[in-house]
This record gives structure tokens, sequence and C-alpha cells, in this order.
């Protein structure tokens, strides 16, 4: 789905930067938004404090808003695929297999 | 109650009101639990810690190990823990603990987001269980039953959560009819390709592939 929607944007994006948020990802605030989510997830020493303010100068207060709800939503998401065990459509992992073999998702494929 | 007045940027009405809503939702008899039941719950997933709820007497210890394990350590969840919390105590038991954890992580994991305090959980509403839970659905490769289709019926076979599941999605992210725009936005605010590189980054880092 970020590819579909980066295209209706127009964006030239470089999916890579969503498992080594070192690459620039190519959508305005994009790295911001990944290292909020880093922060929050302790696999990032910045200060939370910087992050929003940096966030809320370069995007304003609202996407803050937006990026701590979508934060949650998946951390329901998540765990409703993970307690449901709703399996993966095979056609959607061959529809994206190069987007699962850049990102090692294989390997999350454990239940 | 969620008045985030401690945060840094002002909050959105329809997420106060989401977030509102999921505590009544959790205040309530479910259909297997009861409202103090359903409260000793989710004061096990929220101890990550290892400390003891003042509530523990009240879950039995494999609903506590679901509960903990789904909010401290998603990852960690499989088949086997599900397996064993529905095989001692029903189907219908697990899929409200999925339920209520999942939606407690959406309401907690944006106040981290935000940098408040977690609201305390709501005090439970008396009564008894309901006991609504829908004929007929098995278990088809997935560790609950649930219809064919794709995760928001998920939770279906418990319909009451399975309706709080549903309608939070809209304020949280994007409703049914907003997800068929590749193109949506909140202006002001994010716009979808920002808001799927959250959910993609967040899904890497919970190691999940849904």
């Amino acid at each position: 789905m970020l590819r579909e929607s980066a295209i209706a944007y127009k964006y030239e994006i470089d999916l890579a930067a969503i498992s080594d948020t070192s690459i620039p990802i190519g959508i305005p605030g994009g790295n911001l938004l990944l290292e909020l989510v880093d922060v929050l997830h302790g696999v990032s020493d910045e200060a939370l404090a910087d992050i929003q303010s940096a966030l809320i100068d370069r995007l304003g207060p609202e996407a803050l808003v937006d990026a701590a709800a979508v934060f949650g939503n998946f951390q329901m998401m998540n765990r409703v695929a993970e307690g449901s065990g709703i399996p993966i459509p095979q056609q959607a992992i061959d529809r994206e297999s190069d987007l699962v073999t850049k990102l090692g998702l294989l390997d999350l494929m454990k239940n | 109650m969620f008045d985030f007045a401690a945060a840094p940027v002002p909050v959105r009405e329809d997420l106060k009101t989401a977030y509102t809503t999921m505590w009544a939702h959790f205040a309530r008899p479910g259909a297997v639990y009861d409202g103090a039941e359903r409260r000793a719950i989710l004061d096990h997933a929220r101890s990550c810690d290892d400390r003891t709820p003042d509530t523990a007497n009240l879950v039995p210890d494999r609903i506590a190990a679901l509960a903990r394990t789904l909010y401290c350590d998603p990852a960690a969840v499989d088949q086997a823990l599900v397996r064993d919390a529905a095989d001692r105590h029903g189907e219908a038991a697990a899929v409200e603990v999925i339920s209520l954890v999942s939606m407690l992580s959406a309401v907690d994991g944006a106040h981290r987001a935000l940098d408040v305090e977690l609201e305390p959980l709501p005090d439970p509403i008396s009564g008894p269980p309901t006991g609504r839970i829908s004929p007929g659905l098995e278990r088809r490769r997935t560790h609950v039953p649930m219809p064919q289709g794709a995760i928001p019926s998920a939770l279906d076979l418990v319909p009451s959560e399975a309706f709080a599941f549903q309608e939070s999605f809209g304020p949280q992210y994007m409703t049914g009819q907003e997800m068929a725009y590749s193109d949506f936005e909140r202006s002001p605010g994010l716009n979808r390709a920002q808001m799927e590189l959250v959910s993609s980054r967040t899904s890497l880092l919970n190691q999940c592939f849904y």
C-alpha cells in the first residue's frame, strides 16, 4: 500500500529505507517519521522531544497527532495479526516478492 | 479522561472520542469475561515489568500469559501460546483477550508517541458476561476461529469485540471508504504515503509480516 500511495503522490521512494533508515525514503518528512517509530521502539537513542519538535517544524502539529494515532493503530493491528494467526495470502507474497526479499520479510513468517 | 493536557500539540476530538469509546467498551461485561475480569486482563497486559497486579487472582495463568506476552512482546506470540489459552478456557476467551490487549496497545502506543502519561484503566461496570458468540466459525490455518477474509474480520467470533475493533480504524488510521483512495490525506496532517510509512516501520519492528 505504501508503494501505491507513493505513486499517487508522485514520490520517488526507496523502500529499502523501511529497513535501513539511513537511506532517504523520498517522502516529505519521511525519515523523521521513521525516526519517531524507532525512538518509540527503543532502537534509536534520539530524544523523543527532539523528534517531536522536528516533526512539528517540518510537517505541522497535526502531523504529530496523526503519526501517534497510526503508530497506535498498528500496535493494535500487529497484535491482532499475531494473536489470531491470520495467514498471509500466497498471492500477496508473490505480488510483493521483490519487497519481501528486499526487507527480509520471509524471516518474519514464523507462525 | 483523555484530555491530553500534557501533550505537546492539540489532539483531534475524533481521536479522543475513539479512545473514550474503547475505554467504555473495556469497562462493560464482554462475551466471556465480566467487567472486573476484563480490567484484570488489562492490568496483566500492562505488567511488562513482571510485577503481579492486585487483580491477579481474577485471571487464570494461561490467559494472563497471553495478555502479557501479546502486549509486551508481540513477536513472541505463537500458536502454542494462543492454543494453550483457547484449549483451556475456550476460543471466545482467547479472542476476547486478543481484542482487549490489542486495543489497549493502540491507545497506550499513541500516548507514548505523544509523551503523555498512560490513561488509568476504567472502573468495571458490574453485570454478567453476555455469552454472545458467533456460531459456525472454524479455525483455518489460524490460531482462533474466524471467517475467511482480511484482518478486520479476525475477531468476528466475538461480535462486540469485532465491532469495537473495526470502529476504531477511522480516527486512528482510515475508514474503509477512505482506504479506497491511494491519495487520501488528512488536511492538515499526514497524507496516506506518510501514514503507510509509519505503519510499515512499526510492523517491521514488531516483526509482524502482516
